[in-house]
């Protein structure tokens, strides 16, 4: 079932429920105050009978007073040619048992409906000759408080019977046509209100690849539709987003590895081409060997971001002494800061242990401490500072290097992203490094912030999740 | 032959310097887009060779300026750009070949040849009346008979062949023959048309570079 069809569906069911509620509430508050109305008749009567007859039904002593009366009384008002004449009241009077002691003449044959033992004064529908009446039946009582008969008075009600029976059959057939024009209705109107998502998923299924910089429309009322739109269309620029980067990474990690593979290739290929001395076949390969080392180690580093990203690692997560760590890194750094003569300088060594990977937690310092060497200038400190920060435990790595301009700082993280553009630069990185130690820390919920000052240097603080105890 | 290299791989702008050089080829290196640019404006080349992604300005940006200045000396575009819109866009842009990494040096040479030919060329060997030369092999023939010569020697008879009939000024001669390195003392050409010519009598054909006095020399037809 299509959405509207649902929508339409599930409102007039709901409706139809309350429609049947509300009209069934209406035709028994008709009916009931009808009836009110033909009881209070009856009421009337027997207070002018028993007015009339000088009684109460209290103090009932003998038929033959109310007999006598009750013949008097309707032969005077009854033609008696008309025998059986529905549109007027009837009276009848019984014993206990039930039998007839006199009843009005226009009763002919009939007999009213006689309902034995009730001790207080009730009223009921029946007929008589096919035509309905509202009784009433009123107990006699004698001056000890015992039930001597019953007297029992009718009133037509065959216009009142038409009334309901009518507002009975508008019910009855005004019911289902509602029900149905509602259907229909609410079909066109949840349609017209769908329409928009009908868009939607037109320009959705347009969407591939290539065109994927399309956008949804977005609708003219601020409402869900407009949001479910704009959800879908910042969706739509995170992917696109997402792609341009792939798009970027593969663009770069093919030009960075074809061009050591041209450079080897070229190199060998000039070298062949004529009979050289000795010293300079030595000097090509070196260079090439050269060439090919640093592109076995883009190969590593890029297999290394392929196994990170495709998330495929489970981190053995455990409590790491920071201190120890720190320590380690520095120590295999040591010949490369040693050359540049650049000390490691660790402040606030208290008993810091942080939950983490050993071996990436490793990767992590190494790259960021052989950064902070690569572009500290020579004969500097490098400054690590561990600290207790609320339930967080932060370290953070100064360098008094040259700095990062703030326009680039926020894409140091990102793959094959060189602050130094020239990629002769010198300090033979691949940009790749960063992104490592990005992807290590989200695995292990680290974070790392960066921030730089061209006269000072640059700090990458990384902020470990607090431990359990 | 003067040719410009707007490479930033050092790695590679090396083998091509060392490469061509070897081909007697006068070769200079730009490392980025804007440097490049500059020799490219303030020199004569007689070919320049682009990488597509370099810095400060791509190479794309370099060759329409290039363009731009009414240049129309043969560009090649070098590049790890390769999908058919790369090669496309770069053409359109002025280019006038397209080589993608990695490439192999003979077919880069070869191209490079190619671009150097003239419009009446039919293959890169030049004449000069029985004077023939192959810029492949090196070989200088006058009549059958082979002339050795060093490889200056060799690339300032190759420009002056490639532009007989016409007068070349000792400044455009160290433009072409000479790279950047070299300081603009123009008395050394006349040291060499010197070699050239001894060399040349000796094979019988003494007289084929003339002297146009106060302006330089001129090799003509017949």
């Amino acid at each position: 079932m299509s959405l509207r069809n649902r929508i339409a569906f599930y409102y007039t069911i709901t409706t139809a429920f309350l429609i049947a509620l509300v009209f069934a509430i209406l035709y028994f508050m008709v009916e009931s105050i009808v009836y009110k109305q033909f009881d209070e008749e009856i009421n009337n009567e027997v207070t002018e009978l028993f007015t009339d007859a000088h009684a109460t039904s209290h103090d009932f002593t003998s038929f033959s007073r109310f007999k006598t009366f009750i013949d008097d009384n309707i032969e005077v008002k009854i033609d008696p040619k008309e025998a059986v004449k529905v549109d007027t009241e009837f009276i009848q009077l019984v014993n206990t048992e039930g039998e007839v002691i006199n009843k009005s003449i226009n009763l002919a044959r009939n007999v009213l409906i006689f309902k034995p033992g009730e001790t207080t004064m009730i009223y009921f529908n029946s007929t008589i000759n096919n035509s309905a009446i509202r009784q009433g039946q009123l107990p006699l009582f004698n001056r000890d408080g015992i039930i001597k008969g019953y007297l029992i008075i009718a009133v037509p009600m065959k216009k009142a019977i038409i009334v309901l029976n009518d507002l009975e059959n508008v019910f009855r057939f005004s019911f289902p046509a509602i029900i149905l024009t509602l259907f229909v209705l609410t079909r066109l109107i949840a349609g017209k209100s769908i329409r928009p998502i009908e868009k939607v998923i037109a320009t959705a299924e347009k969407m591939t690849q290539p065109n994927i910089h399309q956008r949804i429309g977005l609708p003219f009322h601020h409402d869900e539709l407009y949001r479910l739109s704009a959800t879908i269309n910042a969706l739509l620029d995170r992917m696109e987003d997402a792609f341009q980067r792939e798009k970027q990474f593969t663009a770069d990690a093919s030009h960075e590895l074809k061009t050591p593979l041209s450079v080897v290739k070229g190199t060998l290929e000039v070298l062949v081409r004529k009979p050289r001395e000795r010293e300079q076949y030595e000097n090509k390969i070196q260079f090439c060997l050269m060439e090919l080392n640093r592109m076995a180690q883009l190969i590593d580093q890029l297999l290394m971001l392929a196994r990170y990203e495709s998330n495929k690692m489970n981190p053995h997560i455990q409590e790491v002494s920071l201190p120890i760590a720190l320590e380690a890194a520095t120590a295999r750094l040591h010949p490369i800061a040693f050359e540049k003569k650049i000390e490691f300088k660790i402040t606030g060594t208290e008993k810091a242990s942080v939950t983490a990977d050993l071996a990436m937690l490793d990767i992590i310092l190494e790259n960021i401490l052989s950064n902070a060497i690569k572009y500290s200038h020579e004969a500097s400190v490098v400054t690590i500072t561990i600290e207790r920060q609320e339930r967080n435990i932060l370290c953070s790595i100064a360098d008094q290097g040259i700095g990062i301009p703030e326009e680039k700082l926020h894409a140091v993280f990102e793959r094959f992203y060189r602050v130094d553009e020239s990629r002769s630069s010198g300090t033979g990185g691949f940009g790749l490094g960063l992104s490592i130690v990005k992807r290590l820390a989200d695995i292990q919920q680290i974070k790392v912030g960066v921030k730089s000052n061209k006269t000072i240097g640059t700090t990458f603080t990384l902020t470990f999740p607090s431990t359990a105890s | 032959m003067r040719l410009l290299i707007i490479e930033d791989e050092p790695g590679i702008a090396g083998f091509l310097k060392d490469g061509l050089e070897e081909e007697y080829f006068a070769v200079d290196v730009a490392y980025d887009g804007k440097s490049g640019l500059d020799h490219a404006m303030t020199n004569e080349y007689d070919l320049i060779i682009i990488d597509w992604m370099i810095p400060v300005l791509s190479g794309i940006e370099v060759c329409r300026q290039i363009r731009k200045s009414g240049s129309v000396v043969p560009i090649m575009f070098l590049t790890a750009k390769d999908t058919l819109e790369d090669v496309v866009f770069g053409l359109e842009a002025g280019a006038n070949d397209y080589i993608k990494k990695p490439f192999a040096f003979e077919e880069l040479l070869a191209r490079i040849r190619v671009q150097l030919r003239s419009k009446n060329q039919g293959d890169d060997s030049l004449r000069a009346g029985n004077l023939n030369i192959n810029p492949g092999t090196h070989q200088v023939f006058y009549d059958s008979l082979e002339i050795t010569l060093t490889p200056k020697e060799f690339a300032l008879l190759e420009y002056l062949v490639r532009n007989k009939d016409k007068v070349c000024t000792r400044s455009r001669i160290i433009e072409h023959v000479w790279d950047i390195h070299f300081d603009s003392d123009t008395s050394v050409i006349d040291v060499y048309i010197t070699f050239l010519r001894r060399k040349l009598e000796h094979a019988g054909c003494g007289n084929l570079i003339q002297t146009i006095r106060g302006v330089g020399y001129i090799i003509r037809e017949s």
